[in-house]
């Protein structure tokens, strides 16, 4: 069962160490299914990006008449200025996009934002923010390379600016989000690289579903995806604020490290004796998990995540 | 054999993409009085199997200033490319002759390249209408391509001139495929007497007549002697008795008749790829790669030999999964073998069972299934061509059909094809082949509604459109509408009918009558004559008793055909503007008028929309418990119903609404969890492994998920040692995995359940 508020209003109580900033912006359907369709994905994304930020109020999502080039600049310029060192910043669009061959284009009511322009403004956060970038548009493959820096993940939804058919990779990000089944080790976290594993599978179920041509290739860019966390699950975010839940987590972390170091030897031990060896690992662990759920529960939230 | 709903495409043959290069196909006979002398010189000797007698006469023309006599020679002498060049010359030398046209197009047509044959044939009608040749080849062609009733065309032509030996052969041609043999003899034996008379080669109307014999289980000798003495090499004779016997669905004994064929005519490499392509239908996939590579060998142009022995190098990458009882065999392609297999193999077992136990009869070989992804592997394995419009194909023993991964989500319901595929397994066997195509149909799709994975009559308003513009065929006629439609969605309609009949005998005259009627069919007997016999009426009657029968069951559509598209369109209309009590009352009068539709857009599902719109979920639920009632299966409309019943609290309900999703749409990793979830739930816990398997088969994300999920089955199952192992595997790929620890703790005492 989650309990995604209750989580939210213990994180609010407890800051975490670094501030997360996210910023969504559904850009211009032209077709009320696309409006819809866009709308409705930077709400999910708004929603499952909270967890991860610690508050809703680092979210700030540009949808419909709001998602002008004015606004759009406007908050990230502000957000250069405010974002201390070690913050992290989540940029997602969502919506249309077009290449000419030179400049992308992200279509917003109004004058369109040019891939240049993105770019620049991205760059005026200060390089000590890791940044993450998804570029969920059709035609965002033109940007992928432009916009990589050492700090700065880039997803694009598509291969190539000539990738030009609407996307459906925002809304499988926006479902990775809030998905158990996104957060394949279960440890309540759903990384980037979690959310852009399971975007990319959903969209080859879809297109094989229909049995049409796939006409989107996501690719993803620079930093370290898979420490990057974009949501988390359950009661994980009270994690790095209870000074119990922190000592038990740090524990875990020294069994996962045996763990790791184990499967690290899995081809050269036989089958059973490698599990044989893993089991009195994993006891300890699920010893483990048990006080962590224990803690929580003393603390009103359940633990079990989805 | 199943169709598409959705589309119709020719039976037989479809484009064959082969350009004009290479080998020259067989030249059939030119019997066309115009024919130049110098040439019938060079045709005798190569109609008595003369061949360097023949080549030598036909070198000599090479030389000649006419294009045609040089394009004629150069296609009898195989020169293909030059034969080409030079009808093309003699067009443009003829500007105002037909004939160059006609004899380029049958190039053309030897070739198999029917669209290129039939528009010269259409440019020498625009020049001379009444083109006697022109017209002979464009009712062959139609004939060859069973594209609709070529009868009146082939009564004018004889009308016109009874001495013309091509439009006797042509008529009993389509009278033996037809299966009018008194008819076919007639036209045989008169193409002969006028072969004999005009001191041409007999060859073709003595191969008719063997066929005729043949079909009437009779000894051909008499002909087959006849035709061998006049040409010893003339294994045509025996490759179109093989390919009649492939026509009325007897593989086994085409077989020997190919075999003939090429023992006569060893370089006969038409009858070498028929017989590779006949034993890939008896599923003897080693010889028929044996003769198809002698095939290849002698015309490397040959679509059909090059695309099916390309099919059977990609054999490789099939599992072949044998079992016994009952004997069976699975070709399923690797990348989806594992999560496929549990399913066939049920339905397969299922099938077999309920099959043998309604019609007496237990299959004398082993079953073989073959699925294949690729919806043109399907079409290769079935015709050698890509393209064609079928779902799944029955040969005997032998079934191939579309893979669901080979078609969009929901397009077909493969398990119903697989169905009425098995269905006709029984059949052919049951009578050796002699059923009547459209009972072997009629009882496929009887089957699909009766005891098929999506029980009720579901049809379409085509079908009562056809009924009430009295375009349905007679039952002794059923078989037309099959082999030679007249009008553009016949053969689905003939389906639809085929089914109905059986349906109707039923109902009428009970099960075991209906048994009784398929077993009529052991011994050689039409349609008419096993009415009479079973069902002591005769065929008018039958005929008469089923349209009473067909009235009462769509009268309220009959009574206002237009009313029921009407509601439909005005049902949709509400549920897009969410009216919901407008869409409501709508799709229910639709439902009322004619409840048999089930496919997409069809009022229960708007109905069920329309209620959970209103906010009533119980009426939403009984909506779409009578949809799949009454035969509805879109996959989309199942998990909807799923849902419902989930919310509703019935979980038993719901695990076997999404089980009967596997048969339509297996391959979605998403639908397995959640069946395997609600499978536990309801106690089913060697149906929950199933699906946990079938889901890690699909190489899910969320593999600790599947795991556990294994896990938990296995340990319900009693199985403790796979349930650890599974519970392990999950959490070496997610320590945290909360529940998953849970279990590992409870599994060594650790902590309670």
């Amino acid at each position: 069962m989650r309990r995604l508020c209750a989580a939210a209003l213990l994180c609010a109580a407890l800051p975490l160490p670094a501030a997360m900033h996210v910023m969504v912006v559904g850009g211009l359907g032209g077709e009320p299914q696309f409006e819809e369709r866009f709308g409705q994905w930077s709400e999910q994304v708004a929603s499952g990006s909270a967890t991860a930020a610690g508050s809703p109020d680092r979210v700030h999502r540009f949808v419909g008449a709001e998602a002008r080039r004015e606004a759009i600049e406007g908050r990230l310029r502000q957000l250069a200025t405010q974002l201390n060192a070690d913050d992290q910043f989540v940029l997602v669009l969502l919506g249309h996009g077009s290449y000419d061959g030179s400049e992308y284009r992200f279509n917003i009511p109004g004058p369109d934002l040019t891939g240049s322009q993105l770019l620049a403004l991205l760059d005026r956060i200060p390089a000590t923010v890791s940044q993450l970038v998804v570029n969920a548009t059709s035609a965002s493959g033109a940007v992928l390379e432009r916009w990589q820096r050492p700090h700065r993940i880039v997803v694009t939804a598509t291969r190539s600016g000539g990738e030009r058919v609407a996307t459906r990779f925002g809304g499988y990000w926006a479902e990775a989000l809030a998905s158990g089944e996104a957060d394949r080790d279960k440890d309540g976290r759903v990384t980037a690289q979690e959310a852009y594993d399971f975007a990319v599978r959903r969209v080859e179920d879809a297109y094989k579903a229909d049995a049409a041509v796939v006409t989107e290739h996501a690719r993803m860019a620079g930093g370290d995806a898979a420490s990057f966390v974009v949501a988390r699950l359950g009661g994980e975010a009270l994690f790095a604020g209870d000074r119990e839940l922190v000592a038990l987590r740090a524990q875990q972390d020294e069994v996962e490290r045996r763990v790791d170091a184990l499967r690290a030897q899995k081809t050269q031990l036989v089958e059973d004796d490698y599990y044989a060896r893993l089991e009195p690992v994993l006891l300890e662990m699920a010893r483990l998990g048990a006080r962590i759920e224990a803690r929580l529960a003393a603390l009103g939230v359940a633990g079990d995540r989805p | 054999m199943k169709h598409p709903s959705a589309f119709v495409l020719p039976l037989a043959v479809m484009a064959l993409g082969l350009s004009l290069s290479g080998v020259a196909p067989a030249q059939q006979i030119d019997y066309d009085p115009g024919r130049a002398d110098a040439l019938r010189r060079c045709d005798d000797p190569l109609l008595r199997g003369r061949q360097e007698q023949a080549s030598r006469c036909y070198r000599a023309l090479l030389t000649r200033a006419e294009p045609l006599l040089r394009a004629e020679a150069q296609w009898a002498l195989g020169d293909f490319q030059a034969a080409n060049q030079a009808f093309r010359d003699a067009v443009a030398a003829a500007a105002d002759d037909p004939r160059p046209r006609v004899r380029w197009g049958r190039l053309f047509l030897a070739a198999g390249q029917y669209q290129d044959a039939m528009r010269l044939f259409q440019e020498a009608l625009e020049i001379a209408p009444r083109d006697y040749g022109a017209r002979v080849a464009s009712a062959s062609v139609a004939a060859e391509r069973f594209s609709g009733d070529v009868s009146d065309s082939l009564r004018e032509l004889l009308d016109e001139d009874q001495g013309r030996i091509e439009a006797h052969l042509v008529a009993a041609r389509v009278a033996i495929e037809n299966g009018r043999m008194e008819e076919a003899r007639s036209s045989a034996e008169r193409a002969l007497e006028l072969a004999q008379a005009q001191r041409r080669a007999p060859l073709e109307a003595q191969t008719l007549l063997a066929a005729v014999e043949v079909i009437g289980h009779r000894d051909p000798a008499r002909w087959t002697r006849a035709a061998l003495a006049y040409n010893p090499r003339y294994g045509t004779l025996f490759e179109e008795l093989g390919y009649f016997e492939v026509i009325r669905r007897r593989y086994r004994e085409a077989e020997g008749w190919y075999a003939r064929a090429v023992e006569v005519q060893p370089d006969l490499w038409s009858a070498h790829r028929e017989r590779g392509l006949n034993l890939l239908r008896l599923g003897e996939v080693d010889g028929a790669r044996a003769s198809l590579t002698r095939a290849y060998s002698g015309d490397r142009f040959s679509t059909a030999t090059v695309n099916t022995l390309r099919l059977l190098d990609s054999f490789d990458q099939y599992e072949f999964i044998d079992s016994r009882d009952p004997p069976l065999r699975l070709q399923l392609h690797r990348k989806e073998a594992a999560a496929l297999r549990p399913y066939v193999a049920q339905l397969a077992r299922q099938s077999i069972a309920t099959f043998a136990q309604r019609y007496g009869y237990t299959p004398t070989e082993p079953v073989t299934i073959e699925l294949y992804p690729e919806h043109d592997d399907f079409g290769v394995r079935t015709a050698g061509l890509p393209g064609i419009g079928l779902l799944g194909v029955t040969f005997g023993h032998v079934v191939a059909m579309d893979s669901p991964s080979g078609r969009q989500s929901g397009d077909f319901h493969w398990g119903s094809t697989l169905w009425h595929e098995m269905a006709h397994v029984f059949t052919l066997s049951a009578t050796q082949h002699r059923v009547p195509r459209w009972l072997s149909e009629g009882l496929s799709m009887f089957e699909e509604w009766r005891t098929g994975p999506t029980p009720g009559v579901s049809v379409g308003p085509d079908l009562v459109e056809a009924f009430i513009a009295d375009k349905l065929l007679p039952v002794a006629r059923l078989d037309e509408g099959f082999l030679r439609p007249a009008y553009e969605n016949q053969v689905q309609i003939s389906y639809m009918q085929a089914g109905l009949v059986c349906l109707f005998a039923e109902q009428r005259w009970g099960f075991a009558k209906l048994v009784e009627f398929l077993h009529a069919f052991r011994e050689d007997i039409t349609t008419a004559d096993a009415v009479r016999r079973v069902f002591a009426v005769e065929p008018e009657a039958f005929d008469a008793e089923f349209q009473a029968f067909m009235k009462q069951r769509f009268a309220p559509y009959i009574a206002q055909p237009k009313r029921w598209l009407e509601q439909m369109r005005a049902a949709l209309t509400a549920r897009d503007e969410k009216n919901w009590a407008a869409a409501r009352t709508a799709a229910r009068a639709g439902i009322e008028l004619l409840p048999e539709f089930t496919a997409g857009g069809n009022a229960y599902q708007t109905l069920a929309t329309a209620e959970e719109g209103a906010g009533n979920k119980a009426a939403a639920i009984e909506a779409l418990r009578a949809w799949r009632k009454a035969g509805g299966w879109d996959p989309q409309g199942l998990r909807k119903l799923a849902q419902l019943l989930v919310e509703a609290g019935n979980q038993s309900e719901a695990a076997e609404v999404l089980d009967a999703v596997n048969y339509v749409d297996p391959l979605a990793p998403a639908g397995h969890a959640e069946l395997g979830e609600l499978l536990l739930a309801t106690n089913r816990p060697a149906d929950a492994l199933r699906e946990y398997q079938v889901l890690l088969a699909l190489a899910p994300l969320d593999t600790a998920g599947a795991n556990y999920g294994l896990a938990r089955a296995a340990r319900a199952t009693g199985d403790a040692a796979a349930a650890r192992r599974h519970l392990l595997q999950a959490l070496e790929t997610a320590p945290r995995f909360r529940p998953a620890q849970k279990l590992l703790l409870e599994m060594t005492g650790e902590e309670s359940p």
